[in-house]
């Protein structure tokens, strides 16, 4: 196990640099910000002086060792779009983006989990096919609209709720609905199916012949059968809701990593886009390593490999 | 199921016990100004930046400034004498003082002016100052010396703002963007990145004092967003809607739409090197196939005005004698008939997502119509600018675009978009680049007009570009606000007032 | 809790069976002949319609569904607007789930390094924002319907590859699968033959999940002004810009969004039908 968590660990570290390496690389093909920060007024010569200030007329290499230099002390860098320092711009923004998640994945756990459970208990049954009808409405709408549609409806209309913004938990929930729908119809059908999927099996047909409650047979065998593709998605999940709450931030005000991710590539701020990616790779690549890890815990027969 | 309900229930509860800390009460002594995004710095001199001049602008007083009729008054320049062709003496306010309490001295002014235009900082204004090349003071008179006459100066320092020399020099220049000081009508207070900057009224304020006790610009990116939080009273004042938004608010009493022509021009620039705008005969069909009336009366409906020349009524060197370009759909179609193959080669216009779609799509429709085959190419703004200013070869057939210098003066819109030096302009006229640089160097008025009625009807003749309109501004506000907009987009919480 | 289904009257059961299909079949049917069904050309422009209510009549046309912010017929585009979501949604599933399965698939069973550089390649895709790839693919390739679906499956490959790993490295074990390979079955041959049957349930799941995500992403995508040009009509540009007009013109974006909706569920029943009856019988 140590081997295996010292392997992968490694790898993933490269993997890592790897993913930001790319970034690096390709963001500077698509053009710099020198031509959004200058007045449209801007002659070619104040390009030029511009573009030397911010030192993006070096060759590419010489930026990129100057970059890993950087890495290498900790040091993100500063961005000359926001005028601050990197770390001062994602840390501001971290607590936002966690709250955010946080409220997402409760919303769509609290609620997608037990409705899938339930789907595949009374799978058959009318009150299945209800849920079902809901689970897929909830997925069925983009995020941008449902999120107007809450802002209307409990912002303007019913004012029980602050129409954008953050601050109180009452800002939090529009958005956390908003972000989590998609996630809980993810979750509701994946357990239904892998639920599904395990009833049908020999072992609950010998456990009912046996007497074995139904409380414990949930518990006990289905849900922790059921267990793998839950964690397949949840590590899947939980990369997204980084930076892929961009829409909902965008559509509340939320001040995010994805509203900052997507206003900075929109700026053409690299060192800024750098650091979020970063960021994100890390969150990612861990949190696949905790999948695999737990793959092995919850079903013995797969072993662990590098 | 269950859990649904229940959530639902102790959500409904925490809504409504908050409910009352949401105060979005009528009597505002805070306003509460939606902006399109962030600012990006809170150093006047290092950014060029729409939104964080919405803010800085009340933090900061300029040396001359324009008032709501957009004439260029004194703001910390009292009255100022043209002594010679290159310089200019300005006097100096007294008894202005700096948040802190210390008093603004000419030293700050040339301070400031140094800054500027100091190549090492780096300042993205640069451009605007750099034909300034000495500054000095001596007693309450600073004198600035410019590398030749430069008629545009004055219409410059209306965007040069005095920091105070003894606060960048202790702090540095990135703590005193973090926290600014400076002589206008409002103090910084605070700023929670990425989600809103406050500032304070000034209470020594040696001018008009603020209405407000407390102004907090939030950043939201979303228009339909925007629209709603002013609906919602979350905001009192929004910026940036368009004119349907503007339409669905009409119905609301609560609130209002305020509006203003502004010196944004927007124009449609072809490539004249590449096929087929390379001919002036379907140039002049484009230009006849555009009904621009229809597009300010139809689809913009704010107080547009077409325009047939790239400056506006707000502009210095305006010519009112143009003749407005016509509109015959048929007339076009018999020129496009007439060189067919040329008419079907296809063209891009290229575009950006922050202009208004609507125009774009409008005028692709009216130039297929004609029998163009245009298509429309949509990337995001830096993808779009290296396209616009990359070499005709590489350049799209058409563009569409909204110019402002921010300066109200031809020279800022005519140069950048006619003169063959710069990159934005498809022009190599020897004829037109003598024009602008006479307009651009002399200090006599009549000389610079007659220079731009010159070109103007130069390109009116030869449709070397095509203007559309002049653009206007739209914000929304709560009805009880009182906010004249200008020309220039300035908005200054000390010009404003409410009315209950 | 484990009870049998009732039975409730069956032509009820057998309408629930089968309206996802029909509607699936209408959606498709328009998606193909749009074009000769639709009342008015999608792009043609009306400034004097402009947001007129559904079952406005100009010059003798009627405008069933109401005009947009450029007086063009919502009916027509949303017709039109068919053939652009279907095909975009269909062919990035297709591209996304092929690619995923096979790398999913083959990092599952053959272990060792083909794992590891392949599962690695996964979480670099998967780490890299969906947003910033969708703008280094239009600023370097153009703006564009292939390249709309190229971004697209882009960032959702690497979903079917994580899940399809996860069940192969279950299959692979089984008495079956050791048995052929003992038997000297060779690699692909396992794979088709005997691990994929058994991995496309879930996998099947996913894709019908993806089909109406990728309906959804590529509205995203319009909505960031990535998505299909202007001014082609497809439901998610038409929502991306009716939901500025919900107050007003609420019948801009209400169409689309309610033909979208329709589209997905339908999807994802018959998605779900067909799993049930091919998750059945192994265990």
């Amino acid at each position: 196990m140590l081997r295996f968590l010292l392997q992968r660990g490694g790898q993933a570290l490269i993997a890592v640099f790897g993913v930001v390496t790319l970034v690096f690389f390709i963001q500077r093909i698509t053009g710099d910000p020198t031509a959004l920060l200058l007045p449209e007024t801007a002659t070619q010569a104040d390009i030029e002086a511009m573009r030397a200030t911010l030192g993006l007329d070096r060759p590419l290499l010489a930026q990129y060792i100057n970059f890993l230099g950087d890495m290498a002390h900790f040091d993100l860098g500063r961005s000359f779009v926001q005028n601050a320092s990197v770390e001062e711009i994602i840390v501001s923004r971290i607590p936002e983006t966690l709250q955010l998640a946080a409220g997402a994945l409760v919303v769509a756990l609290l609620i997608g989990l037990p409705l899938g459970l339930l789907m595949a208990l009374t799978k058959g049954r009318f009150i299945s096919r209800w849920i079902m009808g809901i689970v897929l409405a909830c997925q069925s709408m983009p995020t941008f609209w449902s999120g107007i549609m809450m802002i209307l409806v409990f912002g303007v209309w019913l004012r029980w709720l602050p129409s954008s913004g953050t601050g109180t938990l009452s800002h939090l929930i529009m958005p956390s609905i908003a972000l989590g729908l998609l996630s809980l119809a993810t979750y509701a059908r994946i357990t239904r199916s892998a639920v599904v999927d395990e009833m049908g099996k020999d072992y609950v047909r010998s456990a009912l012949a046996r007497g074995v409650g139904t409380k414990r047979l949930v518990t006990k065998h289905l849900m922790r059968n059921s267990l793998i593709p839950i964690i397949s998605i949840t590590a899947l999940e939980l990369s997204q809701l980084l930076a892929g709450a961009v829409i909902v931030e965008t559509v509340f005000a939320w001040p995010g990593l994805g509203l900052l991710t997507v206003q900075s590539i929109a700026a053409r701020d690299f060192v800024v886009v750098q650091a979020v990616v970063l960021l994100g790779a890390f969150v990612t690549i861990f949190a696949n390593l905790a999948a695999d890890i737990l793959y092995s815990i919850v079903d013995p027969r797969v072993r662990l490999s590098v | 199921m269950k859990n649904t309900l229940k959530g639902t229930l102790i959500a409904a509860a925490f809504a409504v016990g908050l409910t009352p800390l949401l105060n979005t009460s009528s009597i505002a002594r805070d306003i509460t100004i939606d902006l399109s995004g962030e600012p990006a710095t809170m150093d006047p001199h290092k950014q060029w930046n729409p939104t964080s001049y919405y803010v800085y602008r009340n933090i900061f007083d300029n040396v001359l400034t324009r008032d709501n009729d957009g004439q260029i008054v004194g703001q910390i320049a009292t009255s100022w004498k043209q002594t010679s062709e290159s310089t200019l003496e300005l006097t100096i306010r007294e008894g202005v003082s700096f948040h802190d309490g210390e008093v603004l001295k000419p030293s700050d002014v040339v301070f400031s002016v140094k800054r500027i235009t100091n190549k090492d900082f780096g300042s993205q204004q640069l451009g605007q100052f750099n034909k300034i090349v000495d500054a000095s003071a001596k007693g309450n008179v600073v004198t600035l010396t410019t590398a030749g006459p430069y008629p545009a100066l004055m219409a410059q320092l209306v965007k040069l703002s005095i920091v105070p020399e003894h606060v960048v020099e202790a702090v540095g220049d990135d703590a005193f963007n973090a926290a600014p000081i400076g002589s206008g009508a409002y103090a910084f207070s605070e700023w929670d990145r990425g989600v809103s900057v406050t500032l304070a009224r000034n209470e020594n304020y040696w001018g008009e004092k603020g209405p407000f006790d407390k102004a907090i610009f939030r950043a939201v990116t979303d228009p339909a967003t925007r629209v709603a939080d002013l609906q919602a009273g979350t905001a009192d004042l929004v910026v940036s809607i368009d004119s349907d938004a503007a339409a669905q608010l009409s119905s609301n009493s609560a609130v209002k739409v305020l509006s203003a022509p502004t010196e944004r021009v927007a124009f449609m620039g072809m490539n004249l090197d590449k096929p087929p705008f390379n001919n002036k005969e379907m140039r002049k069909a484009a230009s006849l196939a555009i009904d621009r009336l229809g597009i300010t009366e139809g689809l913009l409906q704010a107080g547009e005005i077409p325009m047939a020349q790239l400056s506006s009524p707000a502009h210095f060197g305006y010519n009112p004698n143009i003749k407005p370009f016509e509109y015959d759909l048929a007339a076009a179609k018999v020129i496009t008939a007439a060189n067919a193959d040329l008419a079907s080669t296809p063209a891009t216009l290229a575009t950006a997502p922050v202009f208004d779609q609507r125009i774009v799509q409008a005028i692709q429709q009216m130039l297929n119509d004609a029998g163009f085959n245009v298509s429309i190419s949509m990337t995001d703004m830096p993808t779009f600018l290296g396209i616009v200013r990359s070499d005709p070869a590489d350049n799209s057939e058409l563009n569409f675009g909204r110019w402002s210098c921010a300066c109200q003066d031809a020279d800022g819109i005519a140069y950048p978009l006619l003169h063959s030096a710069s990159n934005w302009s498809r022009l190599n006229l020897s004829e037109i680049d003598a024009l602008l640089e006479t307009a651009r160097s002399s200090m006599d008025l009549d000389v610079r007009q007659a220079a731009y009625n010159e070109v103007h009807q130069m390109v009116r003749d030869n449709y070397y570009s095509l203007p559309l309109y002049q653009a206007a501004v739209l914000y929304g506000s709560t009805s009880g606000l009182n906010f004249k907009p200008t020309a220039n987009e300035s908005m200054f919480l000390n010009r404003m007032s409410i009315s209950e | 809790m484990l009870k049998k289904a009732k039975n409730y009257k069956p032509w009820l059961s057998a309408a629930f069976y089968w309206w996802p299909i029909s509607l699936l079949t209408l959606l498709l049917f328009f998606a193909i002949f749009g074009s000769w069904i639709a009342p008015f050309d999608p792009d043609r422009q009306n400034l004097l319609a402009r947001l007129k209510d559904p079952g406005f009549e100009a010059r003798g046309a009627v405008y069933w569904l109401g005009s947009d912010e450029l007086g063009r017929d919502v009916l027509s585009r949303v017709i039109h607007g068919a053939k652009v979501s279907i095909s975009v949604a269909f062919l990035s599933v297709i591209l996304s789930g092929s690619v995923g399965v096979a790398v999913g698939m083959a990092a599952g069973y053959l272990r060792g390094w083909s794992e590891t550089i392949l599962m690695r390649l996964v979480d670099i895709f998967l780490s890299i924002p969906a947003i910033l790839l969708a703008i280094i693919t239009v600023a370097v390739l153009g703006p564009g319907f292939i390249n709309v679906i190229l971004v697209l499956s882009l960032t959702r490959w690497p979903r079917y590859a994580r899940v399809a790993y996860g069940q192969t490295l279950t299959i692979a074990n089984r008495p079956y699968v050791t048995l052929a390979h003992a038997m000297g079955a060779s690699a692909p041959r396992i794979l088709v033959m005997h691990i994929l049957p058994n991995i496309v349930g879930p996998l099947l799941v996913v894709a019908t999940l993806e089909f109406g995500l990728m309906v959804l992403f590529e509205a995203g995508l319009s909505f960031l002004g990535l998505g299909v040009q202007p001014p082609t009509a497809s439901w998610g540009s038409m929502l991306s810009t009716g939901r500025n007009y919900v107050g007003s013109a609420w019948w801009i974006a209400t169409f689309p969004g309610l033909a979208l909706f329709l589209l997905v569920l339908s999807a994802n029943l018959i998605g779900d039908r067909l799993s049930d009856r091919i998750g059945k019988g192994h265990g």
